[in-house]
């Protein structure tokens, strides 16, 4: 073996040029593929802890009757009890009570239908980090009268500044129409554009005396400590406030879970086809070794070197090209993503701002687990034998006595 | 001492669509420490007729016997390891590994055989000083000369002990020097150490130092002498 291991490896050697291009093709070829990889399992990874931090949190609270008809009078009938267990659960990282409402935000120009958040705002800093999310001006804590949190997106769509006055409009409890005027505090952005334009958070105390008789806390957010304990903790809660509807992240969001299934399909795919391409141009290297070395195969068949060392031999040739193509392709693809990973790769410039509009931030930090590189070992030497077998069957079949005096 | 017994040996190249008749019908026996011509004009079926008793090709009819074993009868992979523990061949293109040195490429053949290291570094340095080439081991073929080369394929052929050599053409592609060293390393080889040699050839130079020229026409056996030299 160590003898076949040696002329293998020699052999690779024989022709210099022709195994450098080759293995350079598939050092480029896998480090694109494995970059892509990164570059996609990076913005899946982004959208979704983006997603859970700033939008639907891990888990969320709500009356039943809230999810069927989103009226406002639909609220947690004993949030106070609900609240004592979140602050006593060890699990939990932060809650914040929302009062939510669906209405008009008007202006002197314009006006457009929006959600309206209803927030303890210390709580919703703790659990969303929504005062980080500020771009200009301040966030609701300890503004004066009814001041009003407003996206980018709706703040440019509808020429709004911090300062700026504008109507909210919305049902009561009662299911009767009231209007109030705030005063923007703050111009907010978070990933997804399509949110940023649709939502406006004011503080629970400012919406109150509007909304009727008492505070209604409609959704409940919860961010547990770490996403593993996510699932045990939904079942407790479900146990222990069996009247209400609880929801983990993935039941609220499906499609966060299928993205991210999705994209690990997806990069195998884009790997398969990359291996796939890849292994054409091993067949044709190897096969013009082959048909180069016909007749020094022939001389080995003769003097007795029995065909499962011959196919070996091919096969182990096949392997190294492969191999070391693929570890440059991988040292590429490590050095370059930890190299992206710090810096992020700026999305923006080439596709505006539609990649924020669906959800995805527009800076991109690439980033791959280790196991994905073992598995794309496995998969890259599962290639290298398949690859080999064409060319080794083609050595196999030629007659000794005709190869060696092949001209 | 019969080391190869062939009993009507015939080989019919494109049996089905235009046969042409190779080896008709060859009854031919070699002894042991023989030193043989086998000559004829091309197509005469020289080469073929080594294939055979090389076990590198089989016959459309007939038997041959290495010793006492008929080979024709033998399966593919066993008449590779046949080959490997009997038989020698040296060819006409050297054929040796160019990523080997000589002394590697001596050495590679004991390897397939699995001969103890020790025993085969010390064999591969015996040969090829009896080839000549005791200054030449650690290089590679392509900075050997033609002759050179074809000294280390002798090396090789006796590397494995085999019970002959079959070489076909060993100095068609040698300068009269070189296909003279050859002949006196082979033929000292085969009077010292009573090893038997086997060619097919046109050089004269070959065929005046043969102790046994058989002449094969139309790959029948048209005459079978025998020499004092």
């Amino acid at each position: 073996m160590k003898v076949l291991l040696k002329i293998s490896w020699l052999n690779v050697w024989r022709n210099t040029r022709r195994s450098l291009v080759m293995i350079v093709a598939v050092s480029i070829g896998l480090w694109g593929g494995i970059f892509v990889s990164a570059l996609s399992s990076g913005m899946m990874l982004q959208r979704f802890d983006l997603s859970v931090k700033q939008h639907i949190s891990h888990i969320q609270v709500q009356n039943p009757e809230f999810l069927k008809d989103r009226h406002i009078k639909y609220g947690i009938a004993d949030w106070d009890a609900l609240k004592k267990a979140l602050q006593a659960d060890p699990v939990i990282a932060g809650f914040s009570g929302r009062t939510l409402a669906g209405g008009m935000l008007a202006t002197a120009n314009m006006s457009v239908g929006i959600s309206i958040i209803g927030i303890d705002a210390a709580n919703e800093a703790s659990t969303t980090g929504l005062d980080d999310n500020i771009l200009e001006g301040n966030y609701i804590l300890d503004e004066g009268r009814n001041p009003v949190l407003i996206g980018k997106k709706l703040a440019d769509k509808i020429k709004l500044q911090p300062g700026s006055r504008l109507v909210l409009t919305f049902q009561n409890i009662e299911g009767e129409l009231v209007s109030a005027s705030f005063r923007v505090a703050g111009i907010y952005q978070t990933s997804n554009g399509i949110y940023d334009e649709s939502h406006v958070y004011v503080r629970q105390s400012d919406l109150e005396p509007y909304v009727g008789e008492g505070s209604t806390i409609n959704q409940v957010a919860i961010v547990a400590t770490d996403i593993e304990q996510v699932q045990a903790l939904g079942d407790r809660l479900v146990k222990q406030f069996p009247e209400y509807s609880i929801r983990t992240w993935d039941d609220i969001s499906p499609e966060l879970a299928y993205l991210q299934e999705m994209a690990g399909m997806m990069l195998m795919i884009v790997l398969v086809i990359i291996l796939f391409a890849l292994s054409f141009g091993l067949v044709n290297t190897m096969l013009m070794s082959v048909f180069e070395r016909t007749r020094e195969l022939g001389m080995l068949m003769a003097v007795g070197m029995n065909r499962k060392k011959v196919f070996a031999m091919i096969m182990i040739e096949t392997i190294f090209l492969t191999l070391m193509g693929a570890f440059g392709g991988m040292l590429l693809g490590f050095v370059s993503i930890q190299l992206f990973s710090k810096t992020g790769i700026d999305m923006a410039a080439v596709g505006g701002d539609s990649l924020n509009d669906f959800g995805f931030p527009s800076v991109v930090y690439p980033q791959l687990e280790l196991s994905f590189f073992f598995f794309l070992m496995v998969l890259v030497i599962v290639t290298a034998v398949l690859t080999s077998i064409y060319p080794a069957l083609k050595a196999l079949r030629l007659k000794p006595a005709e190869a060696v005096r092949k001209e | 001492m019969k080391i190869i017994r062939t009993e009507k040996l015939s080989k019919i190249y494109n049996h089905q669509s235009l046969p042409v008749k190779a080896l008709n019908q060859v009854n031919l026996e070699f002894e042991t420490g023989e030193f043989t011509a086998i000559v004829g004009p091309s197509g005469s079926g020289k080469t073929t007729f080594l294939n055979m008793i090389g076990g590198l090709d089989k016959p459309t009819e007939g038997q041959i016997f290495i010793g006492d074993t008929e080979i024709t009868s033998l399966s593919d992979s066993k008449l590779i390891d046949f080959r490997l523990h009997n038989i020698g061949f040296v060819f006409q293109s050297y054929n040796l590994l160019p990523v080997l040195t000589a002394k590697e490429n001596v050495s590679f053949i004991m390897l397939l055989q699995k001969t103890n290291p020790k025993e085969m570094d010390a064999r591969a340095v015996e040969l090829l000083k009896q080839v000549g080439l005791e200054d030449k081991m650690d290089v590679r073929p392509s900075k050997l000369s033609g002759g050179q080369q074809q000294r280390v394929a002798v090396a090789r052929a006796l590397a494995s002990k085999p019970r002959f050599i079959l070489a076909d053409e060993p100095t068609a592609n040698l300068d009269t020097q070189s296909a003279f060293n050859l002949l006196d390393i082979m033929l000292r080889l085969n009077k010292e150490e009573n090893i038997t040699l086997i060619f097919s050839t046109h050089d004269q130079r070959v065929i005046d130092r043969a102790r046994r020229v058989i002449t094969l026409v139309d790959g029948a056996v048209d005459s079978d002498e025998q020499f004092e030299r």
